[in-house]
């Protein structure tokens, strides 16, 4: 090249100078990053790819390129049923935790008085929603709403949805008040996001004759559109530990199973990963369409 | 027309007046301007959310009241919410299966320090995203959201790996590593609060820290960290509680050693009834379902109190952070 080197030494100080200190407050996470997320992402990856087997020292890899993606889905015969289950109960679950979540949120944004209590009871079942102690309820049948048996909403629910798609339906009824209490978190970022909208403008329609309904939809609910796109993702990345997904289980069971092992494991993640990341990127393609549609025509 | 008559009628629409007056003041008052301040919708709003919480809360009644039953109420059905006569010894029992004082010791000392690490490290990367100047900022914001979309099953099978080669399974430090290099649980949630609330304070503070000749890290540590209390406070407490309750990396990497409660409360089964072993998930034993509430209930316990404690910061604190913008 033909910049001189002192000219090249310089920019290097320059740059050291300029970034030295942000590298030096990034260091940790970087660290952290390369060790604990890329090494990990990248292993499990080529794992994927690979017949491993634990043999003493280490581990043995046999290249056998898609063969466990391939069992999972042909071989296996839990596995997708128990991802499509899962996925069945979970397009069922996100909604159903983001619009209640809207409706408490919308509730306690009103004032009235005592509103800090109501907030701090729909708040607390973040605090206790362990992993074990839900299952633990679960396993007990604690967490349906009392009026599923008392008016026999099973056979209505089997005559309007059918089939299996009901089974779902009924499974995610029958553990809703528990489905509910991942909806904490939701209606704290709600209710901070109907703080963005300025009062003034709640007034102004008021005074042009809005009434609440309308300014509910016209106003509230457009302006909450991107904390609905927000909790959405939160919703269904807080389910990725959800103590009801089989997924978890099913992977940890093969993991210590001699005839699959960390291979076969490491697909069945990654499979489970890229059904995930696709839900993830049609939530965040819709929102952000009818987002950018909005402020085109603002 | 005569006059008497279109007098009578004036009469009549004053009065009407009057009275479409008097129905309209009462409306203000029952129905209210807005949504919020009339009578009848404050009542609503009490009645429905009242309704909604009961139902939400009743798992925890379940909870407490079948702790308190004993073994006659537990099995009689008739015995639904109320027990005949209140039992201390499903407590005891549990308090025995989970060894409850050292798993305590345990689950609090994960929670404690790996909490404080996040705060710290978050804190220092959410403000070098937010403040310093960094190559590929944009890249790195990215990354580290995408830390936060990787389901923890794709690499937990590396990262046991690489734990047990490091000689960190069934130890604190399990935890507390990745804690310290920012990868702890929900980290990059936490790194992009703080980068949302160093980002909303004014320049200026910076400026004229530097002017006055203090270095970043004295900047840093006397200034800017205790400016953030209110966000520290809020990603110290939620930090805490999710490591309480975090249950499915303990599974993996503490299951034989330096057991937190959720373990423990996996295995009590097996320790109240040893000839059951195996086969024991999912299947209601009437007998130990009382022990395990009151597991549960010792579980939830020290959370629950530091929410009493503490609810105003918990509640108020999203909004506080800025979280949302």
């Amino acid at each position: 090249m033909s910049r001189s080197a002192p000219y090249r030494r310089k920019a290097m100080e320059h740059h050291a100078k300029r970034y030295g200190i942000g590298m030096l407050f990034m260091l940790p996470w970087m660290i952290g990053f390369s060790a604990f997320v890329a090494v990990p992402v990248g292993w499990s990856m080529f794992m994927s790819l690979h017949k491993v087997a634990v043999v003493p020292g280490g581990f043995k890899y046999d290249w056998i390129g898609l063969q466990n993606y391939r069992d999972a889905f042909l071989k296996d015969n839990v596995f997708p049923i128990e991802l499509i289950t899962y996925f069945q109960q979970m397009l069922l679950m996100v909604p159903v935790i983001v619009i209640f979540a809207l409706l408490i949120s919308l509730l306690l944004n009103q004032k009235f008085p005592g509103r800090f209590v109501y907030r701090a009871l729909f708040f607390l079942p973040v605090i206790f929603a362990t992993g074990q102690v839900l299952s633990e309820l679960f396993s007990q049948g604690a967490g349906d709403i009392p009026f599923l048996d008392q008016y026999n909403l099973e056979p209505l629910v089997r005559q309007y949805v059918g089939g299996e798609l009901a089974k779902t339906v009924m499974e995610v009824l029958g553990r809703i008040v528990l489905i509910l209490w991942y909806s904490g978190v939701q209606i704290l970022i709600f209710i901070a996001g109907f703080q963005t909208v300025s009062p003034s403008i709640y007034e102004a329609v008021r005074i042009d004759g809005a009434s609440p309904w309308d300014s509910f939809w016209k106003i509230t609910l457009p302006a909450s559109m991107p904390f609905v796109s927000l909790n959405m993702l939160y919703t269904i990345i807080d389910l990725f530990t959800f103590p009801l997904n089989p997924v978890l289980k099913h992977i940890r069971d093969n993991m210590f199973k001699v005839d699959t092992g960390y291979g076969y494991a490491s697909a069945l993640a990654w499979i489970y990963f890229a059904f995930i990341f696709a839900l993830i990127a049609i939530v965040t393609g819709l929102f952000s369409r009818s987002m950018s549609k909005r402020r085109g025509r603002a | 027309m005569s006059a008497s008559i279109w007098l009578q009628k004036a009469g009549k629409q004053a009065k009407g007046l009057l009275w479409g007056r008097r129905v309209q003041k009462a409306k203000m008052i029952v129905l209210g301007r807005t949504l919020s301040d009339g009578l009848l919708a404050k009542l609503a709003i009490y009645a429905l959310l009242s309704i909604v919480a009961y139902l939400y809360l009743q798992p925890l009644l379940y909870m407490v009241s079948t702790m308190l039953k004993d073994m006659s109420d537990l099995l009689d059905p008739t015995v639904k919410w109320i027990p005949r006569a209140v039992t201390w010894e499903n407590l005891s029992k549990a308090f025995k299966g989970l060894q409850y004082p050292v798993a305590l010791r345990n689950t609090a000392l994960i929670a404690l320090s790996c909490s404080l690490a996040q705060v710290l490290v978050c804190a220092m990367t959410g403000y070098a995203l937010a403040r310093l100047a960094l190559p590929f900022k944009g890249l790195i914001t990215a990354l580290v959201i995408l830390t936060f979309l990787i389901p923890p099953q794709v690499i937990i099978i590396p990262l046991y790996v690489i734990f047990s080669k490091l000689g960190l399974l069934n130890t604190l430090f399990v935890f507390l590593v990745p804690a310290l290099f920012g990868q702890g649980l929900k980290g990059a949630l936490f790194i992009l609060i703080f980068r949302q609330f160093f980002r909303a304070q004014p320049a200026s503070l910076e400026e004229a820290a530097k002017l006055d000749g203090a270095s970043s890290f004295r900047l840093f540590f006397r200034i800017m960290l205790p400016l953030a209390q209110s966000a520290c406070l809020v990603v110290f407490l939620f930090s805490f509680i999710w490591y309480w309750n975090m249950y499915y990396e303990p599974s993996m990497f503490l299951a034989n050693g330096f057991t937190p409660l959720s373990i423990r409360l996996d295995n009590l089964e097996d320790v109240l009834n040893p000839s059951l072993l195996g086969n024991t998930h999912f299947i209601t034993n009437p007998v130990t379902e009382g022990t395990k509430m009151a597991a549960a209930f010792l579980i939830i316990l020290p959370p629950l109190i530091l929410f009493m404690v503490l609810q105003r910061w918990f509640v108020a604190g999203i909004e506080r952070t800025g979280i949302v913008e």
